[in-house]
């Protein structure tokens, strides 16, 4: 009895004392994932804030880069309007500067939005006011106030215009 | 736990930020603007138009579009447009759904959730019916706050312990005032007072009217007439505006104005800051009586109030700060952009909410100084900058300096200066057993791993051989203020001198170099190039030589363009009998010839260069002097 009893409590004994080996096996493995895990974490989150860092500085290189070459364009225009200033005659100058202008807009893909006597989108036009007209149909353009621009068939800024309204009779 | 997203829901306006990183960021809208106009239109076509795309259509469709929605929350009332009645809960219901829609876009992840905004002087209805028109649109409202709460929050006030703040909003269109008291993070209103028909715009229009009257005086035309020339006065009045908030007097030139009898006119005007606050001073000064009624509705003596915040665009005007300060006898706080502080303040308290703040106290170092090793010449070539975050890790691949050398000496550095002797050492030692080449050809992959605590591992390792040496030095991070400030100053005063003195070491290792392809190049291609190339190639070799033994940097220099040029012209002509070749070869198709021509053009010539560039070691110098 003695024997069976002590049998398989020291069955029980080395099992569970397998098993707290294995458990501590375990816990340490675990403490190690942990470890590598939060050491992965710490990494991701410093990387990330390099990255940031990186893209802040890139970003404010860019948009010097950008600056320098929009205002060595506008440097240029300058010199040659004040070279047209103290011309007698500029206008032959003149249209050359325009045409100058035009050309770099278009190299830059920037378009001029049409809008006299198209209908009003709100999508292209922003409506400053509105003229009553007869014979018009509603919603015609009838003026534009201030020129709108597309860039890259993205809207940069809309046509101020001022809109028909059909006269009610 | 998806992002929850703050809104400013205003009058005229609606802001929205979130947070991003630990930082609340302001969202763009779809068409690029920092604000959303709180604009919804109903066109004859049956559209619905939101925002921006309503407000350009306003004039065309006055029935059909709405605006100030805000001013009818939780009245009840319905408001008709294009023949259908709408609540103003559903009004800003399509405004709140355009801000999630682009705000999805921008962040690129549903939102389910919003901390919303409010006047702190809105009633229970009021609160709701905003609450309500977040459901419509489908966002979960996790909390409205109040606006003056929301803007302290920007400004972090409410970490700064028990006081009595005042927030000073003048909009375009409004002004509010609210006094507050905060204790342990809670927001208790006071008292608010304000005047709801008095806004900058109020400015910018006395501005126009004064331009337009001195414009009068001399040409006896209103300008305001004509709609052109309205429109360019107003530009004028914001561009005015803006420009003297930080000078004291600006030209309003505006040419081409207007036509009278076919002539063209030209406005032309000085304005001084003077004659600007001249002419807001009236508007200025309305706001006071509301911020004394609500002092005195609190019981609140001005030197009561601990801190003042600033809301709004207006608020930018000097004229403004001032009189602020007048008002309550301290300058008001100003860091924060008080168009956009509260929507921040409603992206930080949607930030506490979704655990976002609390996950960022992972507050991680940054090297306070670079981190670099010596290379040829003694200068110092950086592997991790100063104010990354670390725990981080940065490899570089270095080669020799010098043919057959075997031994490398990593020099680990910390500081600004781009010469090696300036900086401070931290530690050193050696790579040995590389095998014997030609300089440039050994790879060495040097490695910097800061970890989490600061301790810096630098590791060397010849990608050839697998051999690898390292060492470990710790305290990288841990600099006294002083000393980081010390060495800062020094590498600013230092700047000019060290450049110079690094040009120079890069002049003479781009000699050292030149010599080095020179004699490579006549060994490889002895019979390849002409008589007279070879003569003027060993004598530009021998001049550099000379030059290089010497200290006259300008001299190096010289004799290392000149022979390059030579070199070039060299191998331009044996480029040039080889295409000939090439070409008759092509003419007989002969495929033999072709794969002989691929391995000529892939010799080790072309490698050394690309390498040589990135390299160098400290003691070959003495090496290759013996050599040579």
């Amino acid at each position: 009895m003695n024997m069976s009893t002590t049998e398989p409590t020291g069955k029980k004994k080395h099992s569970s004392n397998k098993k707290s080996v294995n458990l501590e096996k375990e816990i340490e493995q675990l403490r190690n994932e942990i470890k590598e895990n939060k050491n992965q974490l710490l990494r991701s989150i410093a990387d990330f804030q390099n990255y940031q860092k990186r893209m802040e500085k890139d970003l404010k290189l860019k948009e010097e880069e950008i600056k320098r070459k929009y205002l060595s364009e506008l440097m240029d225009i300058n010199e040659l309007l004040k070279k047209a200033y103290e011309d007698n005659n500029p206008k032959n100058g003149l249209k050359l500067i325009i045409e100058n202008i035009e050309k770099f807009f278009e190299k830059e893909q920037l378009k001029s939005i049409e809008c006299i006597g198209k209908k009003f989108d709100h999508n292209l036009h922003h409506a400053v006011s509105t003229l009553e007209k007869e014979n018009c149909d509603d919603d015609i353009i009838v003026e534009e106030v201030k020129k709108g621009y597309m860039i890259n068939e993205k809207l940069l800024r809309p046509s101020h215009v001022i809109v028909a309204k059909k006269k009610e009779k | 736990m998806g992002k929850i997203i703050g809104i400013d829901l205003g009058t005229t306006n609606s802001e929205v930020a979130v947070m991003e990183a630990g930082k609340p960021t302001v969202i763009k809208s779809a068409e690029g603007q920092p604000f959303f106009p709180s604009v919804v239109a109903f066109t004859k076509d049956g559209e619905m138009l939101v925002g921006e795309a309503a407000k350009r259509q306003a004039v065309t469709n006055p029935e059909g579009t709405i605006h100030r929605i805000k001013r009818k929350m939780g009245s009840g009332e319905k408001v008709k447009a294009a023949g259908k009645s709408y609540s103003p809960e559903q009004i800003s219901a399509f405004i709140l759904q355009k801000i999630k829609k682009d705000a999805e876009e921008y962040i690129g992840e549903k939102i389910k959730d919003a901390v919303i905004t409010v006047p702190a002087y809105f009633n229970d209805d009021q609160r709701q019916a905003t609450k309500d028109a977040g459901k419509i649109a489908g966002l979960n409202v996790k909390r409205i706050i109040n606006e003056p709460t929301a803007a302290s929050l920007a400004y972090g006030l409410d970490k700064e312990g028990d006081h009595k703040i005042a927030v000073y909003d003048f909009g375009g269109g409004t002004f509010d005032i609210t006094l507050m008291e905060v204790g342990e993070g809670v927001f208790e209103v006071l008292s608010t007072n304000g005047d709801t028909q008095l806004g900058g715009s109020d400015m910018d229009k006395a501005l126009v009217d004064f331009f337009a009257k001195e414009f009068q005086k001399n040409h006896n035309i209103d300008l305001r007439k004509d709609p052109k020339a309205l429109q360019r006065l107003y530009e004028a009045a914001e561009n005015a505006k803006i420009e003297l908030s930080s000078t004291l007097q600006t030209d309003i030139n505006l040419p081409y104005v207007t036509v009278i009898d076919k002539e063209p006119k030209h406005l032309e005007m000085k304005l001084t800051r003077a004659k600007l606050e001249e002419i807001i001073s009236p508007f200025v000064e309305d706001t006071e009586q509301p911020c004394k009624q609500a002092l005195k509705d609190a019981k609140l003596k001005p030197s009561d109030i601990d801190s003042i915040v600033l809301v709004g665009g207006t608020t930018r005007i000097p004229l403004v700060r001032k009189k602020v300060e007048e008002i309550f006898g301290k300058p008001p706080k100003r860091d924060v952009d008080p168009m956009e502080c509260v929507a921040v303040g409603a992206a930080i308290q949607a930030g506490v909410l979704s655990g976002d703040i609390d996950k960022d106290i992972v507050l991680l170092d940054v090297t306070p100084l670079t981190l670099s090793i010596e290379t040829l010449g003694g200068v110092s070539t950086s592997l991790i900058d100063r104010n990354t975050t670390v725990p981080t890790k940065k490899s570089k691949i270095f080669s020799t300096a010098a043919d057959n050398q075997t031994s490398v000496d990593i020099n680990i550095l910390q500081g600004e200066r781009p010469m090696a002797t300036d900086n401070k050492s931290l530690g050193r030692f050696h790579l040995d057993g590389i095998l014997p080449a030609p300089r440039g050809i050994p790879q060495i992959e040097v490695t910097f791993d800061i970890d989490a605590d600061g301790i810096l591992n630098v590791a060397a390792k010849d990608l050839g051989t697998g051999k690898e040496q390292s060492i470990r030095i710790t305290g990288s991070t841990k600099l006294s203020d002083e000393e980081i400030t010390k060495m800062k100053k020094e590498a600013d005063d230092h700047a000019e001198e060290d450049k110079k003195r690094k040009e120079k070491v890069e002049i003479r290792n781009n000699g050292d170099a030149m010599v080095h392809t020179t004699q490579k190049t006549l060994e490889e291609l002895k019979d390849k190039f002409s008589k007279e190339d070879k003569e003027s190639l060993e004598k530009g070799l021998k001049e550099l030589r000379e030059a290089l033994s010497g200290d006259d940097i300008d001299k190096i220099k010289e004799k290392t363009d000149e022979l390059s040029k030579v070199l070039q012209k060299a191998s331009a002509a044996i480029y040039q009998q080889a295409a000939q070749q090439y070409q008759q070869q092509q003419q007989s198709t002969d495929s033999k010839d072709d794969s002989k021509e691929e391995s000529w053009s892939g010799k080790p010539d072309g490698d050394d260069k690309t390498i040589d560039a990135d390299f160098k070691v400290k003691d070959d110098k003495k090496k290759s002097d013996k050599k040579d």
